[in-house]
């Protein structure tokens, strides 16, 4: 064993290291707090003097940036809810139950994943349009459960599978059918896997563009991370306001994450090297 | 009835059920979009058609036409150059750090959650922010460049035909390393430390045990890591579009961003759908090759690496 004191080192190096590394987060937040008439300088601040909210209140004065915040909390939590209700019964299916083509099934969601977004926003462009879902919630969470059903399943069928099938059983020999076994002995026993799920499901929601760009045309429906996008076009130089439009899309982000993180960092590593 | 099938069928039968909405899901959202694409690239059709209609089959026409495009050729090179950029930085640097976490040290968990954010910030935030730390005159990186005495190299960044590349590369290195980092300390965790105390105690220094021990057993991670980071960065669209929405002129305009300015720009949909199946090409290709690596791993023996 190593002395402690060599430990500590080690802890200072990794903090110099991600210190330097998350230096663009602190100087999006810096930004955000800086008064309008002290960012734009030739020397910058790296602590901002007096700290304000102007930019803030700027930012939430723009046309939509509220409406779009409120649409995005619709859009994410849809998708959470559209991808744990379909994806939990599949996942258990396929950990569960031996059925014919239930490997060509895993491989299909793995193959799932691959096609880039904007192969599949060009057809579900036209698609949706003819079937009355673009610029509509329902029609953005469909397209972003896309996203996250395959990838979903890929991580809750190992969790799923680790539950023991003597519990199953003497659930089924109680009479138990199997959608009861389901949500009375296995979902209780896997907690953690479906809610690392819900969280990326949510984050991935949150933070979705493409589809936002390409099939919601209004204010009604557009996401936040399009509004900010056109908030570059509209206020280019204003980057106090646009920094704390960045800042308040991150905020969730941050919470989601730092709420569930030993949940969403296992179901990642899980979902994407063991599967 | 329920009495008359054996309780293996019933349980199969419910199995089937279960799977059914959420096959029929991607069936629908997902497969079929993607065959409608296929049919779409070998049609004539653009914004007449946009509600259906006389779409005439025009067999390779389109992709004869995305083939013939200089800017497709132009785009498919700047790809090479963004996946080969961002790829090689991402891996090295993730992998220099996922060597630092994998030692025990205090504060190991907090720091690296820390270092995820980077990865968690939706694309587009991300490339919002490093389009203003990479601003001209008062960004963050030119105003450190004056500070430590490199003003010679501060520079405007995204609006230089020349540099505008290498700005949208860094910005997703910085995306990509947390996400390479996590994966190969998972790897390096799974190498038995014992291996390590051993080759120590044989006088074996840390730079032989590095090259003798912890590479060849990372191999097989490391290529892994190295194929869905292919896959990942050869489809990224958001951070690129942010930051410079395909210029200054066309020098960042990747293979995405081409799909989607013939199709959603010029709303020749054809034209797009040909394009958008020819970039399919290369994740399809990673994707075959990682699922073979995975068949093969499965039919080895287990433990055999060791």
């Amino acid at each position: 064993m190593r002395p402690p004191r060599h430990r500590w080192l080690l802890t200072a190096l990794a903090t110099v290291i991600t210190a330097a590394f998350l230096l663009p987060v602190y100087w999006m937040v810096k930004t955000s707090l800086t008064p309008p008439d002290r960012i734009l300088t030739p020397t910058p601040q790296w602590v901002p003097t007096p700290v304000t909210g102007e930019n803030y209140s700027t930012a939430l004065g723009y046309a939509g940036l509220t409406r779009a915040l409120l649409n995005s909390l619709v859009i994410s939590c849809g998708v959470v809810a559209l991808t744990l209700l379909l994806g939990v019964p599949l996942a258990y299916a396929l950990a569960r139950v031996r059925m014919r083509g239930s490997g060509t099934m895993v491989l299909a969601l793995l193959v799932a994943q691959l096609p880039p977004a904007i192969v599949l926003a060009a057809p579900l462009f036209i698609l949706e349009r003819r079937v009355g879902l673009s610029d509509t919630y329902l029609g953005l969470i469909a397209a972003d459960t896309t996203l996250t059903l395959p990838f979903t399943v890929i991580v809750l069928r190992p969790v799923m599978r680790s539950v023991s099938p003597e519990l199953e059983e003497a659930a089924l020999v109680d009479g138990c059918g199997l959608p009861g076994v389901l949500l009375r002995v296995v979902l209780p026993l896997m907690v953690p896997g479906v809610v690392a799920a819900a969280g990326l499901s949510f984050l991935i929601g949150w933070g979705e563009f493409l589809f936002g760009l390409t099939l919601a045309h209004g204010p009604d429906v557009q996401p936040v991370t399009v509004i900010l996008n056109a908030f570059i076009g509209q206020h280019g130089t204003s980057w106090g306001a646009l920094m704390a439009t960045a800042t308040l899309i991150s905020v969730p982000v941050v919470c989601v994450f730092a709420a569930f993180q030993r949940f969403i960092v296992g179901g990642l590593t899980a979902g994407s090297v063991r599967s | 009835m329920k009495q008359s099938l054996s309780p293996g069928a019933r349980r199969r039968r419910a199995g089937y059920l279960f799977c059914l909405p959420g096959l029929a899901f991607l069936a629908l959202f997902l497969a079929y979009p993607l065959l409608y694409n296929v049919w779409t690239s070998v049609h004539d059709v653009d914004l007449g058609q946009l509600l259906g209609g006389d779409e005439r089959f025009n067999g390779a026409e389109n992709y004869r036409a995305v083939l013939d495009d200089p800017a497709f050729w132009h785009s498919v090179r700047l790809s090479l150059v963004f996946t080969l950029g961002s790829l090689l930085f991402q891996f090295l640097i993730g992998f220099a750090l996922a060597l630092l976490f994998a030692r025990p040290f205090p504060f190991n968990g907090l720091l690296r959650s820390l270092l995820l954010v980077a990865w968690l910030l939706p694309p587009v935030v991300s490339g919002t922010l490093f389009r203003w730390l990479l601003d001209a005159e008062s960004g963050a990186y030119n105003a450190l460049f004056e500070a430590v005495g490199l003003g010679t190299l501060s520079h405007d960044w995204l609006t230089d035909p020349s540099t505008s590349m290498a700005g949208v590369i860094f910005a997703n290195i910085w995306v990509g390393v947390p996400f390479n980092m996590l994966l190969l300390l998972v790897g390096l965790h799974t190498i038995d430390p014992q291996l390590h105390e051993a080759a120590a105690i044989d006088g074996a220094s840390a730079w032989q045990r590095f090259r003798h021990i912890t590479l060849p057993l990372m191999r097989p991670v490391a290529v892994t890591v190295l194929l869905l980071g292919l896959v990942y960065t050869f489809k990224v669209f958001d951070i690129v579009f942010v930051m410079t929405g395909g210029g200054p002129v066309d020098a960042t305009r990747v293979l995405s961003l081409y799909v989607y300015e013939v199709f959603f720009t010029f709303f020749r949909f054809g034209q797009g759908a040909a394009a958008g199946l020819l970039l399919l090409v290369v994740p399809l290709l990673a994707g075959v090759f990682y699922v073979r690596r995975l068949r093969r791993e499965e039919e080895a023996p287990a433990g055999g690496a060791v």
